[in-house]
């Protein structure tokens, strides 16, 4: 068995340690190495691709619901806007700013800042209503000054320069794969009408035959913005996305 | 009947000398209005063939109340008070990567931090606990201005050939000794009238870092007696700046130097002392039922002993007021040279806090009767040694 035991120091050895540590202590004091952002003052660079809060354009919205189904925190849900469609709303008590909202959205109409410093006051506040999320919030910029963080071989140091990051990031939405909803199995359908609900922008509409008794379904592909939303609910899943010709 | 026409001439011919006063004097004097201003008040009522306003400058200026009032006295002492702790969290701050008081004027790097925190002290309640002993938890703060300030009338600020102390006694040494031995009877007091257990295990603990660091002081105080050859503060200045800084105490007894200084880290209960204190599981000893002024008293009581000893270890160990003179500043640049010289050792015993960890009362109390009893003795038969030599 081993005894574990305090080690043998002599007088020379404990001499050496307190000079060590003072003469650290005095170093520290003449040059710290600090590596500490003073952050209302100072801000760090982020990059461009920093997830912070989601600004978001509703022109370039086709209400698809992408964002809210993949959204792993439940955070989006779906409101109706007076003109009668469905936008985003992000409750900020639970997103967890994975940002998988931005990178699946078809149309690039949410787009990520690099602002990280939203403060609310109550638990309601929390949930941004669109219209919260079309401009930028308001934040009092007190930094004056950016800080890199500058490898240099071995030692992190800091560079500060005199100037106020641009919060709001410049970055061309993406295009997107234009799409558009067929039906590849006329003869099953039933004629449910539940894709002509479910389509915001009316792209589909019915046509009652009166000779054959029979109603018809028929998608505009003029209109039709290829959110889905159709394929998503048909019950007897003839309808299929296709790339736009 | 009180001579006071001789107690005016004694006064007017006891001054600190200042050229800089006279220039400004001067300078006054030329400004349009506020020089007309000089005149009349220097013509009115003259009392004693002397106008009233010099008779009241000449009363600061006088040699024992100078010394009293402003360097290294009352003034002095507050305005160490004032910026003390600040630097020391300034300092401790940079040590440790942080940044220190900031927020409350920051463009002076937070410096009147203590101000503030003094005003908040002032405007709080004075809470004395049902239990606690009213009149003593209430005076021993105040009372302790006593032992810390009565010290200091025997500290010479002055370089050699120009004393500054207002009692010139050859017993000097030994009754600061007994004043100084007089400050933890009134924390003990204080942490006997708080009646709470956290402070009484502070007194305890006081009492007994007291007993530890006493007796190497005392001793080391007699080799430094022993090696000037007299206790007189006047004298040990002339016979320490004899050859410059050759003769002074570090350089003559380092060994008494090492220890007077952690001597002085224990009674002040600086970290790596803070054993009293003990602000982790004591919460500030027999500080703890202290609120409002009273607790801003009771802080800063810490740093009064402080300042009273580093200026006794300037006096006995680094030359007084000894420096290059100050043209135009006369009897004050020795002034400046001994609040520098004190300014640097509090400084270093303050920052002590941000190298070092706490020692247990045990460990304390081994350095105090171990090592540091030793230290005491090579100083003191060092000190005979080179007495005998030189």
């Amino acid at each position: 068995m081993k005894k574990v035991a305090t080690p043998d120091y002599t007088v020379a050895d404990k001499l050496k340690t307190h000079v060590a540590a003072l003469s650290t202590a005095a170093k520290e004091v003449v040059l710290p190495l600090n590596i500490t952002t003073h952050y209302p003052r100072e801000r760090k660079r982020q990059p461009e691709c920093f997830r912070g809060f989601m600004l978001f354009d509703p022109e370039r919205c086709i209400s698809c619901f992408q964002c809210s189904f993949v959204c792993p925190a439940n955070a989006i849900w779906m409101k109706e806007a007076p003109s009668g469609r469905y936008y985003p709303t992000v409750d900020h008590g639970k997103c967890i700013y994975c940002h998988f909202c931005v990178d699946t959205c078809p149309g690039g109409a949410l787009k990520t800042t690099k602002i990280h410093d939203i403060a609310f006051r109550t638990m309601d506040e929390m949930v941004a209503m669109t219209e919260d999320m079309v401009e930028p919030p308001a934040i009092i910029r007190e930094d004056k000054v950016v800080v890199d963080y500058v490898i240099d071989k071995e030692d992190l140091t800091l560079k500060r320069t005199k100037e106020v990051d641009e919060l709001i990031v410049e970055i061309e939405p993406s295009e997107g794969v234009p799409m558009v909803s067929v039906c590849v199995d006329r003869g099953s359908c039933i004629a449910c009408k539940v894709c002509t609900k479910v389509c915001e922008s009316g792209a589909v509409s019915s046509l009652k035959d009166e000779e054959k008794l029979i109603v018809k379904m028929e998608i505009d592909s003029e209109k039709c913005t290829g959110c889905g939303l159709c394929v998503k609910e048909c019950s007897m899943q003839i309808l299929r996305l296709v790339r736009r010709e | 009947m009180i001579d006071i026409t001789g107690l005016v001439s004694t006064i007017l011919n006891n001054q600190v000398n200042i050229p800089l006063l006279y220039v400004i004097y001067e300078f006054l004097l030329k400004i349009p209005v506020i020089g007309s201003i000089v005149t009349f008040l220097l013509s009115i009522i003259p009392l004693f063939d002397v106008p009233i306003i010099r008779l009241l400058i000449g009363f600061v200026l006088w040699k024992p109340m100078w010394v009293l009032l402003i360097i290294p006295g009352f003034a002095t002492l507050g305005t160490m008070l004032l910026i003390l702790p600040w630097l020391e969290r300034k300092l401790v701050g940079r040590m440790q990567w942080r940044v220190g008081p900031r927020e409350i004027a920051p463009r002076t790097r937070g410096s009147i931090q203590l101000l503030a925190d003094s005003l908040r002290f002032l405007c709080q309640e004075v809470i004395i606990h049902k239990d606690a002993h009213r009149l003593y938890f209430l005076q021993f703060p105040f009372l302790y201005f006593l032992p810390v300030l009565l010290p200091l009338l025997f500290i010479n600020a002055g370089a050699i050939d120009h004393p500054l102390v207002p009692i010139e006694t050859p017993y000097a040494l030994q009754i600061m000794v007994g004043l100084i031995s007089l400050m933890p009877v009134f924390i003990m007091g204080v942490g006997w009238s708080s009646n709470n257990r956290f402070a009484f295990i502070g007194t305890v603990r006081e009492a007994f870092m007291y007993f530890a660091y006493e007796i190497p002081f005392i001793i080391v105080i007699l080799a430094m007696i022993v090696l000037y050859g007299t206790s007189n503060t006047a004298e040990v200045i002339t016979v320490a700046n004899q050859g410059s800084w050759l003769h002074w105490g570090i350089v003559l007894n380092p060994l008494a130097a090492l220890t007077f200084f952690i001597a002085t880290v224990m009674a002040t209960a600086r970290l790596p002392f803070e054993i009293p204190e003990a602000d982790q599981e004591l919460a500030f000893g027999p500080f703890i039922e202290y609120s409002g002024i009273a607790f801003g008293l009771a802080y800063v009581m810490a740093y009064e002993k402080m300042y009273v000893l580093s200026a006794i270890m300037t006096m006995l160990f680094l030359g007084g007021g000894s420096g290059p003179v100050i043209p135009y500043l006369g009897e004050l640049s020795y002034g400046i040279w001994f609040v520098i010289k004190t300014l640097i050792i509090l400084l270093v015993m303050v920052n002590l806090r941000g190298v070092y960890p706490r020692y247990r009362l045990d460990q304390g109390l081994r350095i105090g009767w171990g090592a540091m009893l030793i230290l005491a003795l090579i100083a003191l038969v060092w000190s005979i040694v080179i007495g005998v030599v030189l």
